[in-house]
């Protein structure tokens, strides 16, 4: 085992470093819960469907199914959530200023909320769509 | 006290991204932390265009079938792959930072590193031919 590996990690350093806000825990927990939601996303998508990807017919039918809608508007506030807590981490790394990272942490929330709220009525329009 | 404090350690980038590509003296350990983070900037890029994208579905069956029409062209199904890489190598990768992150496998996160990519790389080869074939 090389030495850095048997000191501290960069994963357990993240951790320590972020977990006095619990943004950590939130960060892993949705990552773990993504893996499942992602994986049902991609393997309904992309790999049981013939030709690759749905057609617009099938995608309402899908969504259309309650469960679906569930997991996607899941998947939606999860995958948008760790992406921005993500993103915001990478950006601590920059070592960028208070201002700086308290700009960036605005211009996070609005671009996950957005995100997040786009996401949301698609997947409720698309419903409706399908009747 | 901010939950997120400039980087002190020296086996963590420290100002740039410059240092995520310099791989002189990194452990294996580092260089995946860097490569979690590229994978984590892609995939976010990724999840606002996959939105943008959806949006045709708005635009009835003409819009939504045209599209898909043309995610089908070799050079889409290139991008696919390379998607591919970055989320089964940020999934299963993720899943070992989470473990390490809370103590779990601390002595044996190198095994936990190669077993979980493993499993990734095995994913990826047979998502890409499926892509490629179905």
């Amino acid at each position: 085992m090389d030495s850095t590996m048997s000191r501290r990690s960069p994963e357990q350093m993240a951790a320590r470093r972020d977990r006095s806000g619990s943004v950590w825990l939130v960060q892993a927990f949705s990552g773990l819960i993504l893996v499942a939601l992602l994986g049902i996303h991609m393997i309904a998508h992309h790999y049981i469907v013939e030709g690759g990807l749905r057609d617009y017919q099938q995608v309402l039918d899908y969504v259309s199914n309650p469960i679906i809608f569930t997991l996607e508007v899941l998947f939606v506030i999860l995958g948008v959530t760790h992406s921005m807590l993500g993103v915001r981490s990478i950006i601590g790394d920059m070592r960028p200023s208070a201002g700086t990272l308290r700009v960036a942490n605005w211009v996070l929330i609005i671009a996950g909320a957005l995100a997040i709220g786009y996401g949301i009525y698609l997947a409720v329009a698309l419903q409706q769509l399908a009747g | 006290m901010p939950d997120i404090q400039p980087t002190t350690d020296k086996a963590r980038p420290k100002s740039s991204l410059k240092a995520w590509f310099h791989p002189r003296g990194r452990s294996i350990s580092t260089i995946a932390f860097a490569l979690n983070r590229l994978t984590a900037i892609g995939l976010t890029l990724y999840l606002f265009l996959h939105l943008v994208v959806l949006s045709q579905l708005l635009r009835g069956p003409e819009g939504w079938n045209s599209f898909v029409s043309i995610a089908k062209s070799p050079i889409f199904l290139t991008l696919d792959v390379i998607l591919l890489f970055g989320v089964v190598y940020h999934m299963f990768n993720g899943i070992r930072v989470a473990l390490v992150g809370m103590g779990v496998a601390n002595q044996r996160q190198k095994g936990l590193f190669y077993g979980l990519v493993g499993i990734a790389l095995i994913l990826f080869v047979v998502g890409a031919v499926l892509i490629y074939t179905k």
